[in-house]
């Protein structure tokens, strides 16, 4: 175990008597090539890496998480865009998230003091093979071909994670497999039906002196010395059967109401008898098993043998979701970039189809993992670094402005893992993470690691999803307040954005503002017009109720006024911020949103149930005249 | 230390390829011919592929036909998009240009044959082409992206595709219609450059000049670019040179001429100060133009206005030409495709044209269980060179085999051959004919490992296969769903069973006369729509067939008639065949449904004796999707209906709905979001408040009764419940059990 110290220079010795040298950070990502003690887990390595890390979760402070997926979006305007809300911006993640695939999992529980972070970087490989084969967890999946480009560039490995990825299943799909592999379930407890009919009591009677008469053969069986052909006969009469190396017979149940009362008939008056409940394909009670013990400890000792059967089976079904689990329960707040779409990617993979709404997404995903931290957020609250989204930038940004006296300790798990570059963006966090904690006065006696709440000076950062909020300090960020452009920013409310569409091509933001200004008396009061890409515009009136009355204008086609009817008679098209908020929520993910406009346009039904929940929320309104889906 | 060890070997999995690749290359420059080897395929990535693709060419023009493999990322998107004996052939056609069209190709197998009179041998050049379609020219912003289907990718694993040589290596390629419309827009907006020649100077916006050393910078580079100026036009004509600079600024300022003007060239600057200096030129120096060339930054002297007017006409037709020499690099492996297609030669492949072979199975109750047989990556393979080298995929069938005729006019599928041909099923009668077994049977002296039959060695076709310059008459790389080693299998498949149908290559001098050969003519450019129902089109008439096929293929549903054919979706997931069947007998009498067949667990084909039972049904279901009054739950089709998802309409519209570019998993959310459209308007027209209401509360009162009826069910269903009383008591049971549910 040594200690590693910026770069991991550490193991060519060089380092070792330099301590406290200049410390900066940004030697990880200049050096890519050192050999960075990240471990590598594929499918043989798992089971014995998950133990370590029971451990190291539950004695860490915190988890950060990393994610590779094999790509992002499918067309530029599916990016989050300045003028999304947190409910489009979930429809954008959701849709990322159901589409394409996790290839690494990073997870790097790590504890804090005032000037060293001790890290355990971990990198786990997946692939959705169907292990079970049973269809799950993936039946195909998308890839974008440029980000995989770019992903062999850095020297992804392709192969380690297709050959020796690890599999998984959803908290959803184990459910569903288990009822589909058909392996018998044991039942502790059995809840008393409430009252019981006559129909009730004749079938429990009935039950009951059937296996007592299977019973007491069964004993009288195993006592007598018959010959072998007269025991088969009477094994064939009594419907016996064995379970493994015990006798058991099979009650046929037609309901599982039924199945309620064999289960409750057997606890009350067999005491030797195990009964197994056998499931259909299809999910139902095919049948109760009863498996006859010899005595109290064959009897417990059958039941830990069935308890152990499950366990490994349950853990062949989870596969990687066991570490899920782990952080899960563990509830120590997670250290993530770009939240929302890692959250989306994680919830669909691990946890359950996405919600179709986003307060359902965001309710269920705190009582799963109730302490979130985006460092995107983090960094919102030290101005410098308001305009910084990406983690290197940051890095160095950091290490120019502040001097920051932060150790990097990573107790390594042996060298000579090869090429261990992958997973380093999740160390990146962690440190990114210890230098903003140090930055913003978060001093480390306030976490502690056994304790599930998170630390209080913390907690004003925790379930911001969207990364731009920061405006606002608060933790409210399930409607409307979005994101920082380049300066400063007006606020401006999602009623008073209109979409525009089918102008002339190539039109430039202040053309269509001439042109616009010229057409209808109606813009003779103060409006603005963005480009978001080369076919679409967003328009804000910032009198309140002109975006309403435009849009009336505009389902007229213009009429009365002869320079707008001339331009919507050429194609141009207007709409409301909801038809783009139906636009993604109706998944019309088109390649260009001017056709997605329109497709929301063409069934336009009124959703009068969604209208009525949907807050009208701010967005901020940017200064830059085009909004650039290739720069952002 | 364990850990470690398990990812070195993980790690090491990658290096076999790049192993053989490099003992390939080694071994060229010695020219050795033994028996039997085992030397690597001929592997071909970006790196090599100019040279392989011109001894490609070589080979293709002397051969006699060409056989070629693909390798997909997958075949269905969706477990409902397999293969049915309900798919109708424009239907079949419709999933399968689904599959190309969302599906990658990752490797392309290219095999030329050319029989060589004097050894009385054919001699193979398997090329194993890794392609990856990496589309630097498709439409800007928008990315290419294509489908991965989870267990074919885990299949390829299995053999050891090495993806990270496919990713990084592949060889990506732009499709005819990528690159002509590559093409017009470089042109379009070489056109718009020209008309706007003064206004658009790269287009540069002004940016602030608020910082003070950035105001520094600009104003030396003003007075030394103006020095140089004043120097040039001083001594007209001489020594230009930067005089009282420093020896750095000399290097970042030389002076050259371009395109027969003075000029200087920029070296070493950031962008931003480059962006400063082509301000400073902007502004200050209506004489000098700045210029960008080939990666090189330059200002250029003009003297007059036209003589920049000419300058910048030079430059812009300079990027033109350099921007189309980009693309038609981009075509990358399209060229071989080009190449196979010009020079006409006989295509063969094996079951590779339209068909999805199917898992015939019971694909249902083991849903999923979906085993893949040998050849089921390489079907669909036409599709998938039209899409992804030509152009996107017709909707019709008939246009997109007309237009394959047009490009490939010979064609031959051996498995159509082997199926076809008496000889030829009598011999792979009881092998099958996957591409493998195929080989085994037809080729046992090519295939060294696999043991000879003896029954089939009568008329032997010696293979003599060149990679590079190593041969060997007995080869085996030991790459089994390699494309390369695929396409040579083929290929040696079907110069076997020439000699078998009787066609004597030594009387053969040209591909065009194998092509023509009249033994060959009764199985040319046909191609399977459907394997399963032995549907074949003939590519040169567009004449569509079914014919029977013999052993291979048994009919499992006797004849099917699709107008005869209802769909039904949405169906509650624990409703049994029988249950429907006797839902319907109960309205339409014993005899009226042939068959059900289910194409996953939320819908079926009901096929009705009679035609009229199909729009009896139909409104049948949909007035009692509409009137959900107490009475029409006593009606035997509310099984069907519980739980208000069920949907039912006739075949056309499972026409429209595989027609569709989504993939949803489960049919019923396909065939929904499919149908979402006409659904909303049919809603929007209906829908008034007060109605939801009354309908919401009936269809509660439907799932209460749902839920004994389920029961119910239940105990008529299970076999097992085979004494008589129980069925009483439990029945009885089942009465009063609402009162606890």
């Amino acid at each position: 175990m040594g200690m590693l110290r910026n770069g991991g220079r550490e193991f060519g010795g060089l380092w070792k008597q330099r301590k406290r040298s200049v410390l900066s950070f940004s030697t990880l990502e200049t050096h890519h090539n050192h050999k960075w003690s990240i471990k590598q887990v594929t499918k043989s390595n798992f089971a014995e890496t998950l133990e370590e890390l029971k451990t190291l979760i539950s004695s860490s402070h915190f988890v950060s998480v990393s994610l590779r997926q094999t790509g992002s979006y499918s067309a530029p305007w599916h990016k989050l865009l300045p003028f999304d809300t947190f409910n489009t911006a979930y429809f954008k993640a959701k849709f990322a998230a159901e589409r394409f695939q996790l290839l690494q999992f990073a997870v790097c529980p790590f504890t804090l003091s005032s000037s060293k972070l001790v890290a355990h970087p971990y990198n786990f490989h997946l692939f959705p093979r169907d292990e079970l084969k049973i269809g799950m967890p993936s039946y195909a999946f998308s890839c974008q071909s440029s980000y995989l480009t770019s992903m062999a560039q850095e020297g992804f490995d392709f192969n380690v994670c297709i050959y020796d990825g690890i599999s998984y299943l959803s908290r959803a799909q184990e459910s569903a497999a288990k009822d589909r592999l058909g392996s018998p379930k044991i039942f502790d407890d059995v809840i008393p039906p409430l009252s019981t009919s006559v129909a009730d009591a004749l079938f429990v009677e009935r039950i009951k002196s059937r296996v007592k008469h299977w019973r007491n053969a069964c004993r009288d069986l195993s006592t007598k010395t018959d010959e072998a052909l007269l025991r088969s006969l009477r094994k064939l009469v009594l419907e016996s059967k064995e379970y493994g190396s015990r006798p058991s017979m099979s009650i046929d149940v037609c309901s599982e109401r039924q199945v309620q009362l064999t289960l409750q008939m057997l606890k009350e008056f067999f005491e030797d008898l195990v009964p197994l409940v056998i499931p259909t394909k299809g999910g139902g009670t095919q049948d109760v098993k009863v498996v006859l013990t010899s005595s109290k400890e064959d009897k417990s000792l059958f039941q830990r043998e069935l308890k152990s059967l499950e366990d490994a089976q349950n853990k062949q079904v989870r596969g990687f979701r066991e570490l899920i689990d782990l952080i899960s329960t563990s509830q120590k707040p997670i250290i993530s970039h770009n939240s929302l779409n890692d959250f989306a990617f994680i919830y669909s993979k691990f946890i359950g189809p996405l919600p179709p709404d986003v307060d359902d997404f965001t309710h269920s995903l705190r009582s799963i993992f109730p302490h979130i931290l985006d460092i995107n957020h983090l960094m919102k609250e030290i101005g410098p670094l308001k305009n910084i989204n990406n983690l290197p930038a940051a890095i160095s940004h950091l290490k120019r402005r502040f001097f920051l006296n932060m150790d990097v300790e990573i107790p390594q798990h042996g060298k000579g893992d090869g090429d261990t570059i992958h997973g380093r963006n999740v160390l990146t966090i962690s440190h990114l993470f210890a230098k903003l904690c140090s930055l913003l006065k978060i001093t480390p006696h306030s976490f502690q690691s056994n304790s599930i709440h998170l630390a209080p000076a913390l907690g004003g950062f925790a379930n911001t999803f969207l990364p731009f909020s920061a405006n606002t300090n608060s933790t409210e960020s399930n409607h409307g307040e979005l994101r920082i452009w380049t300066g400063d920013t007006r606020k401006v409310g999602t009623e008073n954005v209109i979409f525009l569409w089918g102008f002339r091509g190539g039109m430039s933001a202040v053309s269509l503002k001439n042109i616009l200004s010229k057409s209808h008396q109606i813009f003779s009061e103060e409006f603005d017009v963005r480009l978001v890409g080369g076919s679409c515009a967003t328009l804000v009136f910032w009198h309140p109720g002109l975006s309403a009355a435009f849009l009336e204008i505009m389902s007229c086609g213009g009429v009365g006024c002869e320079p707008l009817k001339e331009m919507t008679a050429e194609g141009l098209r207007a709409a409301s911020y909801e038809t783009y908020e139906q636009v993604c929520r109706l998944g019309l993910w088109e390649a260009d949103l001017s056709d997605a406009l329109d497709k929301a346009m063409e069934n336009d039904v009124p959703f009068s149930e969604t209208n009525a929940k949907a807050l009208p929320s701010e967005i901020n309104w940017s200064n830059d005249y085009v909004i650039n889906l290739e720069d952002l | 230390m364990k850990n470690q060890w398990c990812l070195i070997r993980a790690f090491s999995k990658t290096l076999p390829l790049t192993q053989s690749n490099l003992s390939t290359r080694t071994l060229c420059s010695s020219t050795s011919s033994s028996s039997s080897s085992s030397f690597a395929l001929k592997n071909v990535t970006k790196a090599n592929f100019e040279s392989a693709l011109e001894d490609l060419r070589k080979h293709v023009t002397a051969a006699d036909f060409v056989s070629i493999d693909l390798e997909m990322t997958g075949v269905t998107s969706a477990p409902w998009r397999e293969t049915f004996e309900f798919d109708r052939y424009d239907v079949q056609y419709l999933k399968v240009k689904d599959s190309a069209e969302k599906f990658a190709v990752i490797q392309f197998g290219v095999c030329p044959f050319r029989y060589d009179s004097s050894k009385q041998s054919f001699i193979a050049h398997p090329h194993n082409f890794y392609v990856f379609p990496r589309q630097e020219f498709t439409v800007p912003g928008s990315s290419y992206e294509f489908l991965c289907q989870t267990s074919s990718i885990d299949f390829l694993a299995k053999y050891k595709f090495d993806f990270n040589v496919c990713i990084r290596e592949g060889v990506s390629y732009l499709s005819r219609a990528q690159e002509d419309e590559a093409l017009n827009r470089l042109s379009a907006s070489y056109d718009d450059e020209l008309s706007e020649l003064w206004s658009c100077s790269e287009g540069i916006k002004d940016i602030p000049l608020v910082r003070i050393p950035d105001v520094l910078f600009f104003e030396r580079m003003k007075n030394k670019i103006s020095e140089w100026r004043d120097e040039l036009l001083k001594d007209g004509g001489g020594g230009y040179q930067l005089h009282k600079t420093s020896s750095a600024s000399k290097q970042q300022f030389q002076t050259i001429f371009f395109k027969m003007r003075p000029a200087l060239s920029l070296i070493g600057f950031t962008s931003h100060q480059l962006r400063l200096i082509e301000l400073v030129i902007k502004k200050h120096f209506k004489d000098l133009s700045y210029v960008r060339m080939n990666g090189e930054k330059l200002v250029v002297y003009t003297d007059s206005e036209h003589d920049r007017n000419e300058l910048m006409k030079e430059v812009k037709s300079e990027h033109h030409k350099e921007e189309e020499l980009k693309i038609k690099s981009a075509v990358g492996f399209r060229h071989v495709i080009d190449m196979l297609s010009s020079e006409k030669k006989l295509i063969v492949g094996h079951n590779c044209f339209l068909g999805t072979e199917s898992f015939v199975f019971n694909r249902w109750h083991d849903f999923v269980t979906l085993y893949l047989s040998d050849s089921c990556l390489s079907d669909t393979d036409i599709a998938h060179i039209y899409s992804k080298f030509l152009h996107p995929l017709p909707v019709a069938v008939e246009d997109f085999v007309s237009s394959i005729h047009k490009h490939f006019p010979y064609i031959v599928d051996t498995k159509i051959l082997l199926n076809y041909s008496d000889i030829l099923r009598r011999l792979t009668n009881k092998s099958g004919t996957s591409l493998s077994s195929a080989f085994s049977v037809l080729c046992p002296h090519i295939a060294s490992t696999v043991k000879s039959s003896g029954l089939a060695s009568t008329p032997h076709m010696k293979v003599e296969v060149q990679v590079d310059d190593l041969r060997s008459s007995s080869w085996n790389s030991g790459a089994k769903h390699e494309a390369g080693y695929d396409a040579f299998m083929t290929g040696c498949v079907f110069s076997q069973a020439c000699a078998h149908i009787s066609i004597d290559f030594e009387q053969q001098s040209s591909s065009t006369k194998l092509a023509n050969h009249a033994m060959l003519q009764k199985y040319m450019n046909l191609l399977y729509l459907s394997w399963t129902n032995g549907d074949i089109i003939n590519v040169s008439t567009g004449n569509r067939n079914s014919v029977p096929l013999g052993h291979h293929v048994k009919r499992r549903y006797g004849e099917i008639i699709f107008s005869n054919i209802v769909l039904l979706w949405g169906l509650p997931p624990k409703l049994k065949v029988r249950e429907i069947r006797d839902a319907i007998s109960k309205v339409f009498g014993h005899h009226s449904v042939i068959t059900i067949y289910h194409l996953d667990q939320t819908a079926v084909f009901i096929q009705f004796s009679k035609e009229e039972f199909v729009s009896r049904f139909l409104d049948l279901i949909h007035s009692l999707e509409r009137n959900k009054d107490p009475i029409s739950v006593l009606h035997p089709f509310s099984k069907l209906l519980e739980g208000g998802n069920a949907r039912a309409s006739g075949y056309e519209v499972y026409k429209e709905i595989c027609g569709s570019s989504m993939s949803k998993v489960i049919f019923a959310d396909q065939a929904n979001a499919v149908g979402s459209e006409w659904k909303t308007k049919l809603v929007n027209s209906a829908a008034k408040p007060v109605q939801e209401n009354e309908l919401i509360k009936i269809s509660d009162f439907v799932n209460v009764n749902a839920r004994t009826k389920e029961e119910k069910s239940d105990v008529i269903d299970d076999h097992s419940c085979s004494n008589s009383c129980d069925v009483v008591f439990d029945s009885l049971y089942a009465s009063s059990g609402s009162r606890f549910g």
